[in-house]
């Protein structure tokens, strides 16, 4: 490595351009085969399969976009589409806000600053199935629950908190965030360091307080930054299936059923891959066009 | 210098392809591993002595000891008449998330046992065997018990063999019945005979013990199940036959009935767990054992639930005839089956079999089978497992005969906690199989409708009922009406 940087760049360029490419092909080989047999073999197969039916994963006759047709008719399909929506709505109303203020506080916090960083970032340590039950025990219904037991105390009613089809998505929504604050707190934390800090001296020289150093400076200069994660964060909840699957199995009624998790209905409990196939393919041109606004945005924040 | 380092940077790349094309080698090694050993399965086609092997699916799990030493005994046994077959324990228990990619990829074992609500699903995907040929050989098909047999069955093929007959009755915990004061003179469960009577019941339990008097579900199509049961009581018929389709019959006043009840057992009585939304089969025999729950609709075949699994003094357990509704009492049956990877040669298969008529689940009177039967029944005596009579998956008298002489013989409870029970079932018209059509995607429909009754108090059931009713239509006409 040393070697290439006291070459001149032009001379390499001109006479080891081929060689350096070889190398450079060499190492990603690797990773290259993995990708092509775990990711993008797969994902081609998936879209075949979605065209057929099938016995198990093997392919019987051509269908077309019967499977699609299907999909869209089932019962679940409305129910799961619209609270996909309704995750990522609350998802932006309890969990982008979150991590910004939690990163404010704790960048203006002066003692015990490294204690709440820890503190934050403490949840996201806990595996996510091991928090998600934790959380379905803290939120039984009757005399048994854990948060139940503390409301006892400060005498007021048992509430039957996830089994309210209105409460179950704003519910899981906020051990999503309870659990994934920190992380992105963290990011938030990163940006503010960045800020000049001259800005803020300049500030408070011309007596602005905390809120106005916030509303001319924290804030703008954080905002770019927040458009990317805000698509970040909408792609992940997008995908969202675990939490509901283990809290709620997608219930009452369907309140908290995500598209993943009828995927996985469709693949696990069914065992008709074509309609998970059909389902996940078009998924995954919601997320492309996504991901597409993803590039669009971090693109147009380097220049 | 220079030349040097590109040597060793390629060199290193080079070894890094290496390695990852042997790790690609380890899978093919192994796999070919796997296809010789179906081909040695294979030859015994030609030459009947040579060595094959079976893998066992039903073989206990590692923590039950007793019932791995059981089986020790079953295999010595088998090797005795078949020296040349290897038995491989590969304990499997059934998930619909493990089964398709074992299947795929030929990895299932030989014989393995699966859910009641599987099998069709199972066959339609092409997943086990077709074992016709073996049991008209040995005259086990015309043995086993019609119904069950349909439901193994498709276009006249038998594709598995019954473990376990059920037929669902009313489990309780006597515990519980007792501390109630609910026990006549003799000691015995005063249970309820209706379900209004059941309400009734579960509220003097719920008001003396504090504990919920019924244990309904409602997380999975579990709900849907026995709510079909319930129903079915109050006069309901959820699926229909015109004309060769399937008509879905979800909203009958009948099955609108029957749902108010479930939604007066929460509301009017207050009388279940503390959220049916999260009871499914398995925590339900939980809230049973543990005397959280008085009553559980559950049946003869799962007595170890609340016993050995959730320890329930064997003799605190009683299973009474399903309550009767204003138009009817009915117990849904079915059958836990047997099945067979589609990959498992005929030799393969009748060396299964004979492993099972070894452990006297076979419809044979033997004197092997016996044994096998008196062994499994010691180990549930010695386990805090009920000993009672099966429910007849066979019907062949013989049999019949020498399983009740042996679960006689072994008795560990009082049968009076279960006699009413089995008279019920033998009676005419009692039993009734699962809905047809598609009884699982009626189930999940009928599960959403309990969850919303469950949780909203002023749930319109009729509109709820409405739209299963829809949707289980659809499902019909792209599934089964073609």
């Amino acid at each position: 490595m040393a070697e290439t940087k006291h070459n001149p760049a032009n001379k390499t360029r001109r006479t080891g351009f081929k060689k350096r490419d070889l190398t450079g092909w060499f190492i990603m080989l690797p990773t290259i085969l993995l990708f092509a047999f775990f990711v993008w073999e797969p994902l081609i197969e998936s879209i075949r399969l979605s065209l057929y039916t099938a016995k198990g994963i093997r392919l019987q006759e051509f269908v077309g976009l019967q499977n699609y047709a299907k999909v869209l008719k089932h019962p679940d399909f409305l129910a799961a589409f619209s609270n996909t929506f309704v995750y990522i709505l609350w998802s932006i109303i309890i969990g982008f806000f979150v991590p910004i203020v939690l990163a404010i506080l704790i960048t203006e916090t002066t003692f015990f600053k490294s204690f709440f960083r820890v503190g934050i970032y403490f949840p996201n340590v806990m595996p996510g199935l091991a928090m998600v039950l934790m959380w379905g025990f803290f939120f039984r219904p009757g005399n048994t629950g854990v948060l139940n037991i503390i409301l006892e105390k400060i005498g007021i009613a048992p509430q039957i908190w996830l089994t309210n089809p209105k409460w179950t998505i704003p519910l899981i929504v906020a051990v999503m965030t309870w659990k994934g604050a920190g992380s992105t707190a963290f990011i938030y934390m990163a940006g503010i360091t960045n800020i000049n800090p001259e800005l803020y001296e300049a500030a408070t020289i011309d007596g602005a307080g905390i809120l106005e150093r916030m509303r001319y400076i924290t804030i703008p200069n954080i905002f770019a930054l927040g458009k990317t994660l805000l698509i970040l964060q909408i792609i992940a909840v997008f995908q969202i299936i675990y939490e509901p699957l283990v809290m709620t199995n997608g219930g009452p009624n369907n309140a908290s059923i995500s598209i993943m998790q009828l995927v996985y209905n469709y693949a696990f409990r069914d065992f008709n891959y074509p309609m998970a196939a059909a389902l996940s393919v078009m998924m995954s041109i919601v997320l492309i066009i996504l991901s597409g606004m993803y590039f669009k945005f971090t693109a147009s924040k380097e220049d | 210098m220079k030349k040097m380092k590109r040597l060793v940077s390629m060199l290193i790349c080079i070894l890094l392809v290496a390695t990852t094309l042997v790790g690609c080698k380890k899978n093919e090694t192994s796999a070919v591993g796997a296809t010789t050993e179906g081909v040695t399965a294979g030859v015994p086609a030609a030459a009947p002595a040579e060595k094959f092997q079976i893998k066992l699916g039903i073989w206990p799990e590692d923590t039950l000891t007793d019932d791995v030493k059981l089986h020790e005994g079953y295999v010595k046994t088998f090797n005795e008449k078949h020296p040349n077959v290897e038995v491989i324990p590969a304990y499997y228990k059934y998930a619909t998330d493990t089964f398709v990619s074992l299947a795929e990829s030929g990895n299932l074992p030989t014989i393995f046992d699966t859910w009641f609500t599987e099998p069709q699903k199972l066959i339609n995907g092409g997943f086990v065997a077709d074992i016709t040929d073996e049991l008209k050989a040995r005259g086990w098909d015309t043995a086993m018990n019609p119904s069950i047999r349909d439901m193994l069955s498709k276009d006249g093929r038998i594709y598995g063999l019954p473990r376990d007959g059920y037929a669902l009755g009313l489990m309780l915990n006597v515990e519980l019945f007792e501390e109630a004061g609910l026990i006549d003179a003799n000691g015995y469960p005063q249970y309820p005979k209706t379900w209004a009577e059941l309400a009734e019941t579960a509220k003097t339990i719920k008001d003396k013990t504090g504990q919920a008097g019924f244990c309904l579900l409602a997380k999975d199509g579990a709900g849907g199940w026995h709510f079909s049961n319930i129903a079915w009581g109050f006069g309901a018929t959820f699926t229909l036959e015109k004309d060769g389709k399937y008509v879905a019959n979800v909203n009958s006043p009948e099955a609108i009935a029957a749902m108010d009840y479930v939604k007066s057992l929460k509301w009017d009585y207050d009388v279940l767990t503390a959220d049916p939304t999260n009871e499914d089969w398995g925590t339900g025999f939980g809230a049973l054992g543990t005397g959280t729950a008085a009553m559980y609709m559950a049946a003869n075949d799962a007595v170890n639930q609340p016993t050995q699994v959730n320890g329930l003094p064997v003799d605190k357990l009683s299973i009474v005839p399903i309550p009767a509704g204003p138009k009817g009492q009915y117990s849904l049956s079915g059958g836990t089956p047997y099945m067979f990877s589609k990959d498992a040669t005929p030799e393969q298969i009748n060396a299964a079999l004979d492993y099972l008529e070894i452990m006297g689940k076979a419809p044979v009177a033997t004197e092997v089978a016996i044994a096998g039967m008196k062994a499994d029944d010691q180990n549930k005596v010695n386990n805090n497992v009920p000993v009672i009579p099966r429910f007849p998956c066979w019907v062949d008298q013989k049999v019949l005969d020498a399983e009740k002489a042996v679960t006689e013989e072994y008795s560990n409870v009082d049968m009076k906690l279960y006699n009413d029970y089995f008279n019920l079932i033998k009676t005419n018209g009692n039993l009734r199989a699962e809905e047809p059509g598609s009884a699982q995607d009626l189930y999940a429909e009928l599960t959403k409708v309990l969850q919303a009754v469950i949780t909203d108090k002023n749930a319109d059931i009729p509109a709820l009922m409405k739209t299963a009713n829809d949707n289980y239509q659809e499902m019909l006409d792209q599934k089964v009406n073609k």
